[in-house]
């Protein structure tokens, strides 16, 4: 079953088209990355989802239903613009995002308590949310997005922000929700983090879905065959265009889509020659990779 | 319902626990206990010492009568100053130097005044007063007034007729107020009713622009804060809005119920309590409200606070930061300001046409009508028909306000211009 359809949908604010045409599906139980450039309709489209706009045409359905107000109760969201009342306090604020998603004010109070903890934040329930860092600020806010035990989590950025292991204290609970059964979709421009969590993906961009699909089935799209090289000195050779189509370098690190008919070996022959490699791998094309390239290609028709 | 329950509540505990309001809520009984008693205080405490007032008296006639009448006067009203009198004995020859030793005497201190009445004060009508301070105009009054009684009533014995007898023949009239309204007529000082209507009206004048910029401030938190977006994805906007409202309305209907107490506990008890130590504000009647205005009060508050707030919510969504309240509240505030100048037209003739037309403009109605009701000046069918039109004009501006409000609270940036408003009203 598909817990988020949305279907030939359109939004324009003005002269702006933000969305056009959108059509996406997202599975029960998955995560879900949806991605795309700044300004690409992401925030848009969530809002639709949200209710909190309404499309000019097209079809939205939420757990097989249409819209209606009280969906929105098992939707959890936590949204790009972070917003916590900061004279509130702590354990306050939080029951009160669990009981405007319609927790009773007891169930609310428990459950705020219970999260506090899980999230290392329980000594600071009695504080107002002004005397907390912005990284507990974050976690605060990513509570109030999953008290009331949300089917649906709708997660703009959900990581930036946070260190490396407040970072991983939210993905063991992203994953935890996962394996609970609820669908997480997430939007981010962190590519790396894509590829590690999401099980299948929307790139959108102009608001027109250009990509999607299981990881799997977008990568394969691609094809295989990509080289990525960590290596020490000067890289002259990847300016050699008979030898690399496309490159992406980051001083240490270049990702290498090889010329047409150019083995990964003669790639590999070629560096050895200009730089020390110190890891070679045949591999398939990262997220970052194909985000730049379909943006880059078709961002321009639109 | 639940959710704008859970907003109402929020708003409610959020606005009472700032020091702002505790502050408010309490500093302002005390205010209004401190000028309730204060001017008591004054008049039990405040009074000056007795006076030491030197007499040459060339008559010789008037010194005795003139203190016999000032002791009765002092028996009278025994929280007065008493005159001391002193007679001093002068005749031409020695005057000059009496004078001077008199004079010295004042600018010492051990003398407050000193009076020479002269041997033809009863043709001529006048006296001498030293004093260091001749502009107290009360003492020199008094000091005159009571001669007056004293050199009169001589006047009329030599004549052959009893002072007593025509004070009393002269005594004036003065009149007894009664206020005439629908239930009959009823005793009341003016000067107190006006009082209290003009209180009241300035409570509704100060509550609607305080409780409107509360819930404009509350509108623009929740967008500075970025809650907007939140709370929109959990409840509705007109509930949002709704919960606001309420939730700060009934955080001023707490702060006005505390004062209102406050003010009927003074004025009833308070004033029994005066009595008791200052015997000087014995005449005073205790002001007495009736039900039909204090049953106004709440109706037009409540009528002027949806009204405004809903309005003040709507230009709150407009903008962005606190900073930019003072020109938002505009709008609303001058309808607000304009209504209390108009009072001072409507008082001059509570029931004429203007009075009656402009107190059933519903924006001016809740300071205009109501201060008629308070003057007893409105028939009811007026009331009825300016609480519905009241009605109707909350429900179209609820409409308006709720949809510039759901796009404006939502929208970061450049303030409306007046078209693009006009295109938010009529967003789907």
């Amino acid at each position: 079953m598909d817990i988020l359809k949305i279907e030939a949908v359109n939004k324009t604010f003005g002269d702006v088209q933000a969305v056009r045409d959108l059509s996406l599906k997202v599975g029960k139980g998955r995560i879900f990355g949806f991605i795309g450039p700044n300004g690409a309709g992401k925030t848009t489209t969530i809002r639709m989802v949200m209710q909190i706009l309404l499309p000019d045409s097209g079809k939205i359905e939420i757990f097989g239903k249409p819209p209606e107000p009280g969906l929105t109760n098992r939707i959890g969201y936590l949204p790009e613009e972070r917003g916590l009342y900061k004279k509130m306090k702590v354990e306050d604020q939080v029951a009160f995002l669990g009981e405007i998603k319609g927790l009773s004010h007891a169930a609310s109070v428990a459950e705020a308590k219970k999260w506090l903890e899980r999230v290392e934040l329980a000594e600071w329930a009695g504080k107002k949310i002004e005397e907390l860092s912005k990284g507990m600020q974050q976690k605060i806010q990513f509570v109030g997005a999953v008290l009331h035990q949300p089917e649906l989590l709708i997660l703009d950025e959900p990581f930036s922000g946070l260190d490396p292991v407040n970072t991983n204290l939210l993905k063991d609970i992203l994953l935890g929700l996962k394996s609970s059964g609820a669908t997480v979709i997430f939007s981010t421009h962190q590519m790396d983090q894509v590829e590690k969590l999401c099980d299948a993906i929307c790139l959108i961009d102009h608001g027109r879905n250009l990509l999607e699909g299981s990881l799997p089935e977008v990568k394969a799209r691609f094809g295989k065959g990509r080289v990525h090289l960590r290596y020490e000195g000067r890289a002259d050779f990847l300016q050699n265009r008979s030898l690399v189509a496309e490159f992406n370098d980051y001083g240490k690190f270049v990702e290498i889509r090889p010329a047409a008919k150019v083995a990964p070996q003669d790639i590999l022959q070629a560096a050895a020659r200009e730089v020390t490699v110190t890891h070679f791998e045949i591999a398939e094309p990262s997220m970052n990779e194909i985000f730049i390239q379909v943006v880059q290609s078709k961002g321009g028709q639109a | 319902m639940k959710k704008i329950w859970v907003i109402i509540k929020r708003e409610y505990l959020a606005l009472v626990k700032t020091k702002g309001f505790i502050l408010g809520t309490f500093l302002v009984p005390l205010l209004i206990l401190l000028l309730a008693f204060l001017p008591a205080i004054f008049m039990s405490v405040g009074t000056e010492g007795e006076r030491k007032i030197a007499v040459i008296d060339f008559t010789g006639r008037l010194l005795a009568p003139l203190q016999s009448h000032l002791s009765e006067i002092q028996a009278e009203n025994p929280d007065q100053a008493p005159y001391r009198i002193q007679e001093m004995q002068a005749d031409s020859s020695n005057i000059e130097s009496r004078k001077a030793g008199l004079n010295s005497e004042i600018l010492s201190g051990t003398l407050d005044a000193f009076l020479i009445l002269p041997a033809d004060i009863f043709e001529n009508n006048q006296f001498e007063l030293y004093a260091k301070n001749i502009s107290n105009f009360q003492f020199n009054e008094t000091l005159a007034n009571r001669l007056t009684r004293v050199v009169s009533g001589i006047r009329l014995r030599e004549i052959g007729l009893d002072p007593e007898l025509v004070q009393r023949m002269n005594r004036s009239v003065r009149p007894k107020t009664y206020k005439v309204d629908e239930r009959g007529a009823k005793e009341e000082s003016g000067e107190i009713t006006f009082g209290i209507s003009y209180i009241m009206v300035f409570m509704i004048y100060m509550a609607l622009i305080f409780y409107g910029i509360f819930v404009m401030r509350g509108v623009i938190e929740d967008k500075n804060s970025r809650m907007a977006e939140i709370l929109l994805s959990s409840v509705r906007p007109h509930q949002l809005m709704a919960g606001k409202i309420l939730g700060i309305g009934a955080t001023g209907m707490t702060q006005l119920g505390i004062w209102g107490l406050t003010i009927l506990l003074v004025s009833t008890y308070g004033l029994i309590m005066i009595r008791q130590f200052v015997p000087a504000v014995q005449e005073m009647p205790i002001p007495t409200i009736s039900v039909w205005v204090i049953l106004g009060f709440v109706v037009f508050f409540l009528i002027g606070f949806f009204l405004y707030s809903t309005i003040y919510a709507a230009l709150g969504s407009m903008g962005n930061s606190e900073s930019e309240m003072q020109n938002l509240q505009w709008p609303a505030l001058s309808f607000i300001i304009i209504a209390f100048m108009l009072m001072f037209a409507v008082i001059k003739n509570p029931d004429g046409p203007m009075a009656v037309a402009l107190s059933m403009f519903p924006f001016f109605s809740p300071i205009l009508m109501f201060l008629r009701i308070s003057l007893h000046a409105v028939p009811f069918y007026q009331v009825l028909l300016c609480i519905a039109l009241c009605l109707v004009t909350i429900a179209g501006m609820v409409w308006i306000s709720g949809r510039i409000y759901r796009v404006g609270i939502l929208m970061y940036g450049k303030r409306p211009s007046l078209p693009e408003l006009l295109k938010w009203i009529r967003y789907s």
